[in-house]
């Protein structure tokens, strides 16, 4: 009976992590993998594996329940979304197998260390997200007629209609591999990729950019899923639990994200992001005994680190905004 | 005239996939609470991180996955619920591709057959190399 309890106990605590990951995943724009797997590996001491397994199930959980949302307000471009798969779709093949080739030859520390760059590198745009609403004109070119990638959507917001011209469809797929590639190999979206796949090389608007690249998200992750199935990394007890968790954080999410006004509360978990970012670099290192750091020192260097790095980001961004406004 | 919505279904098959898998989840951890265990593992194994003790993915029997289901198993129905939310993307590629076939976009025929042949290649195909 008490083993029971404290089994049921930890379910709920990996379902309130998955809680937490989604919600703060779904308010940075980043997608809950990027937090769960830095939570589980670090917090919850559960194998880096397991972890991005665990992950890549419940974003395609979170995919799929946002995507349905999404779709109805027929924002998202199916073609440009299924055209870009065929590169997202290989590239999961090829990230996901790099993952098993990682772990059958000890190099795991290798994961954590890539997994850290991805994330402080994906918070440079996601500082930047929200601020032009759609892209600078440009002229269609031959990719546009080819490939269809013309559209119109209604922008409640801006409450008129918006045309568009996708230009540079091979610059996107070219993109859109590596954006597959990082998924399958950690486990997450890669939302930030795939966001500068359409929104600085294909010029696409920002609304059509997230709400395509939220549809194209579940069908990466399903790619690198059933590879993982096949390799043992889905483990149910965890994936069960965040699978149900980030649904419930990234719904809170989204619901929170129309309420704030006060857009610095963002920079909050920006920050939390960055240090999780810096700490998965560090754990790396450590776990292999490449050196080895007492954790109360560990957590210390990555806060130092975490709080320079956010402070460059954030000044960067005030000035940015100045010469905005002056101009 | 479009004979059909495609953003309406694809919406409605997202919905209906999280949904389907979401209760297959819940209703498998709770069978494995209540039972204490599934699959030939106790409960304490299953809720283990160890990697050499716990019950992970491929020690999951797919062909087994309806007799498993069947004899009230929680690995199984969990199982279940996790390879529908694995299917639930590609039935939007599936509709996408209807669709194309219906306008009769040759070009876009061939790009959604192209992202189902690399899903396809990824379950059948890439497993044997694995094991």
């Amino acid at each position: 009976m008490y083993e029971l309890l404290a089994i049921i106990l930890k379910f709920i605590s990996i379902v309130f992590g998955g809680i937490l990951a989604g919600f703060i995943g779904s308010l940075t724009g980043l997608g809950g993998g990027t937090v769960l797997v830095p939570l589980l590996s670090i917090f919850y001491g559960v194998p880096i594996v397991f972890a991005t397994g665990a992950s890549l199930i419940s974003t395609i959980a979170t995919s799929a329940g946002s995507a349905s949302a999404y779709t109805k307000e027929k924002i998202a471009n199916i073609k440009i979304g299924v055209g870009l798969e065929v590169a997202t779709t290989i590239g999961a093949v090829v990230g996901s197998l790099l993952t098993v080739y990682l772990d059958h030859h000890a190099l795991t520390w290798l994961i954590y260390v890539i997994f850290g760059i991805v994330l402080l590198g994906s918070l440079v745009p996601a500082v930047k997200r929200g601020q032009s609403e759609l892209p600078p004109h440009t002229r269609p070119d031959w990719t546009t007629r080819i490939f269809e990638l013309s559209g119109k959507y209604h922008d409640a917001r801006l409450k008129k209609d918006v045309n568009y011209n996708g230009i540079r469809w091979w610059l996107g797929e070219i993109i859109m591999f590596f954006a597959g590639t990082v998924s399958g190999l950690l486990g997450i979206g890669s939302g930030a990729l795939k966001v500068l796949g359409m929104d600085w090389a294909m010029n696409l608007p920002m609304k059509v950019t997230t709400t395509t690249s939220n549809f194209m998200i579940g069908i990466t992750a399903a790619t690198g899923s059933s590879i993982y199935w096949y390799s043992g990394y889905i483990q149910i007890f965890i994936a069960a639990a965040t699978a149900i968790g980030v649904v419930i954080g990234a719904y809170f999410g989204a619901k929170a994200l129309v309420k704030i006004t006060n857009k610095d509360i963002r920079w909050i978990f920006l920050a939390i992001l960055s240090f999780l970012g810096v700490e998965m670099i560090i754990r790396g290192f450590v776990t292999d005994n490449i050196f080895f750091i007492v954790p109360l020192i560990q957590f210390s260097i990555s806060i130092v680190i975490a709080v320079v790095f956010i402070s460059v980001l954030y000044v960067h961004n005030l000035r940015r905004l100045k010469s905005v406004e002056a101009l | 005239m479009r004979h059909f919505d495609v953003y309406r279904i694809i919406s409605a098959s997202l919905r209906t996939g999280v949904i389907l898998s979401m209760a297959s989840i819940i209703s498998g951890i709770v069978i494995i609470m209540v039972k204490g265990g599934a699959d030939g593992y106790t409960l304490a194994q299953i809720a283990s991180y160890s990697r050499s003790q716990t019950l992970y993915s491929s020690l999951i029997p797919l062909n087994n996955l309806f007799t498993g289901m069947y004899q009230v198993d929680g690995a199984f129905y969990v199982a279940f619920g996790l390879w529908v939310l694995i299917f639930t993307p590609i039935t939007v590629v599936v509709i996408a591709l209807i669709s194309f076939i219906e306008t009769k976009n040759r070009l876009y025929i061939a790009l959604s057959s192209c992202v189902l042949f690399v899903l396809f290649f990824a379950m059948l195909v890439v497993p044997h190399f694995l094991s």
